[in-house]
């Protein structure tokens, strides 16, 4: 069980769980054909490795298994424009709430696998 | 024995206006009689007035007590002979002759002999002449007494002319005094209006009269309005008499008067040029911040900056059918409160404030749609820029710092609808609005909630109604035509409003409601009578359409009512506005509210 979660983050959560399973919410930057750049809820930039991954839209969610602190490796995508510009600030509260330890029973839990800095 | 300021009973009676109110206090003198004024036959209880002889142990003057002193009559705190310091007095001056009223005093001792051998002070061309009321002061010395009956006869009671009239405070008032005459000013004049019902019909208007003591209500009915609306302006003051006292009637007016006098045919109002004494605008201001405290329906002072001007829209009201135009304005006061506050009428159309002044209203009404909210009603008072000591406290504050701030509001940031917007604050869930039995009451109750279409009742969602602007009654058909009883009327063809039944529910429990026209088309997307003819040429599109409509979630408005129908009872939640969901603006107010308090 504890293989398959996949927790949103944003760019500052993605130290400290190398190897895990991730969901990032950003928009796209800029793109070629084996990385794209994007930013992420919180304003910091993350490469994405996109080997015959598709990005089709502006805001997409990118699944992936996390390389280092600014890298992920892409699995699957999620395209997340609407008719109105996504929030990125609602976005990122909302990531931020769901790793408040009041919400502990609500949300899984990542192990650490290395020390990182603390996250608030 | 007592020291007494000597002279000032001389400079009472001689000095003009404007010294009178700088010796009003600090002055010792003997009271040397407190008689009771016969009140008129007829009356039951009756708040007494005093008329007094005040000493300065040379000469005498003779005053009325306020009534807020009449305690220390009764306790036999003050009476005869008793030496006195005069805290404040008040003095109105009418024509040729004053009025002393002794407003505030406190005892320095008692069961003195009187002091000195006062005497009527050296007439001037106004003489000590006190209201003509009848009863004699034959306490005072016989010296005095030749003159002053002279004067005291004369006739107040008589034909209205100029002479022979002293003025009464507003606050003196009651009914049961009737030869009076006030000086005052009309602070504020109401539009004529008609009323009629089952005891008959008729028309009304209301004028606020304040002089220093006091504000007073005077209405006139029917054939009064058509002699004294025109003489009244607002602004200017009057004299008024033989106007008829009587208990207010609180529910019409917030004024602290427990009189209020009917204006009748024989009520006789003559301009007053001397105006001076007369005092401006009086108000009570209530901070924003606890408009909570005060109950629905009350009436209340405010002064604040406006921050937003809606735009101006109108009404169909249900009991006339007739249109009223109305404006909401935000206002914000230092308390960091804002208010929505509703005008209406002309006012509404006329407002045109493009910079953000600072308004005082007195006299507006409390509500309680989402909150807390403020309308004008006939008697509220508007006034732009005042050039009183809140309103520079108010413009300095806000252009300092008020800009910047966020304002707390009485009411939810969503709304301007008529029966109370959506209320995000005070959302309620189904089963707890089943709980609590809202309804049940004899009022009607408003609630707002979110919740998700179920079913809709899909055999009858919409009426044939007459197409008249502003009619929305069932039309009959005639075969010929579809006729409208109200509007006496024969159309072609009906325009089709909504009427639906939609079972709704959330996590927590269902409910049925009402939805209307407004809610039909936030539904389906689209008109009546394109959903009725969907309905007619296709059965199958009409399921789709009504499967389409399930399944949506929105937020409701809704007021819950007891209705009776055929001998049943129940409570009917009918829709009052609906919207569709903005998600961003919904997820900022979870995430807000996990961030609260409340969620820790």
């Amino acid at each position: 069980m504890n293989e398959h979660i996949s927790m949103r983050v944003n760019s500052a959560r993605l130290s400290g769980i190398k190897g895990r399973t991730v969901r990032l919410p950003c928009k796209v930057l800029r793109l070629s054909d084996d990385i794209a750049i994007v930013e992420a809820s919180d304003g910091g930039q993350v490469e994405i490795q996109r080997k015959n991954v598709d990005v089709t839209a502006t805001y997409v969610e990118v699944i992936g298994s996390v390389v280092d602190a600014s890298t992920i490796k892409a699995m699957a995508t999620l395209p997340l424009d609407s008719e109105g510009e996504i929030d990125m600030q609602l976005v990122n509260d909302v990531i931020e709430l769901t790793f408040e330890s009041r919400f502990d029973k609500l949300f899984p839990r990542y192990k650490e696998t290395e020390p990182s800095m603390p996250t608030h | 024995m007592s020291q007494l300021s000597s002279g000032i009973c001389r400079r009472l009676n001689e000095a003009p206006q404007e010294e009178i109110d700088q010796l009003a206090s600090g002055h010792t003198v003997q009271l040397l009689s407190i008689k009771k004024v016969a009140p008129t036959p007829n009356s039951t209880t009756a708040t007494d007035r005093f008329r007094i002889i005040i000493s300065d142990g040379v000469h005498f003057v003779q005053a009325m007590l306020a009534t807020q002193l009449n305690d220390l009559v009764a306790n036999g705190d003050i009476n005869k002979n008793t030496v006195v310091i005069i805290d404040k007095l008040a003095c109105n001056f009418v024509q040729d002759k004053r009025l002393i009223i002794i407003l505030d005093l406190h005892v320095v001792s008692r069961d003195e002999e009187k002091i000195g051998a006062p005497t009527a002070p050296p007439s001037t061309q106004d003489a000590p002449a006190p209201i003509a009321l009848e009863s004699a002061s034959s306490s005072v010395t016989a010296t005095s007494s030749s003159t002053t009956p002279a004067k005291q006869t004369q006739p107040r009671t008589g034909p209205s002319g100029r002479g022979g009239r002293s003025v009464y405070p507003i606050e003196g008032l009651s009914p049961y005094q009737n030869n009076w005459t006030i000086k005052a000013r009309v602070t504020q004049k109401s539009d004529i209006r008609t009323w009629s019902n089952q005891r008959g019909e008729g028309k009304l208007f209301n004028v606020t009269l304040m002089d220093e003591s006091g504000e007073i209500r005077g209405t006139g009915f029917n054939s009064v309005v058509d002699e004294l609306y025109d003489k009244f302006e607002e602004g200017k003051v009057y004299y008024i008499s033989k106007a008829r006292v009587n208990l207010a009637k609180k529910k019409f007016s917030n004024l602290q008067n427990d009189y209020e006098l009917s204006l009748e045919k024989s009520t006789e109002v003559e301009e007053c040029l001397e105006t001076t004494s007369v005092p401006k605008m009086k108000y009570n201001f209530v901070e924003l911040s606890s408009l909570e405290k005060l109950e629905k329906d009350n009436t209340c002072d405010v002064i604040g900056v406006v921050k937003e001007v809606g735009p101006l829209s109108e009404i169909t009201s249900k009991a006339t059918n007739r249109t009223i135009p109305k404006r909401d304005l935000t206002i914000v006061d230092m308390s960091q409160y804002s208010v929505r506050l509703t005008l209406w009428g002309k006012q509404a159309e006329q407002f045109s404030a493009d910079d953000l002044p600072v308004i005082a209203f007195k006299g507006v009404k409390v509500g309680d749609f989402g909150g807390r909210t403020l309308s004008m009603v006939s008697s509220s008072i508007m006034t732009v820029s005042p050039d009183i000591e809140e309103a520079h406290l108010l413009r300095g504050w806000y252009d300092g710092i008020g800009t910047e701030k966020n304002f707390q509001s009485h009411t939810s940031g969503s709304s301007g609808a008529s029966f109370g917007g959506f209320n995000r604050n005070e959302m309620r869930h189904l089963s707890d609005v089943k709980e609590s039995q809202l309804g049940m009451s004899d009022k009607a109750d408003f609630f707002s909630t979110r919740a998700t279409i179920m079913h809709i009742k899909s055999e009858s969602i919409s009426y044939p109604a007459c197409p008249t602007q502003g009619c929305n009654k069932k039309v009959v058909d005639l075969g010929s035509g579809w006729k409208c009883e109200k509007c006496d009327k024969t159309f072609e063809r009906p325009e089709y409003r909504y009427i639906m039944s939609m079972a709704v529910a959330d996590w927590s429990g269902q409910a049925w409601l009402q939805g209307f026209n407004e809610a039909g088309l936030a539904v389906f997307g689209k008109t009546a009578d394109e959903v009725h003819e969907i309905k007619e040429r296709n059965e199958a599109e009409y399921n789709a359409l009504m499967a389409q409509a399930s399944g949506v979630t929105f937020n409701f408005s809704c007021r819950a009512k007891q209705d009776t129908y055929n001998d049943q009872t129940r409570v009917r939640y009918g829709i009052s506005r609906i919207t569709s969901l903005d998600y961003r603006e919904e997820a900022k107010h979870l995430v807000e509210l996990l961030k609260s308090p409340w969620a820790q």
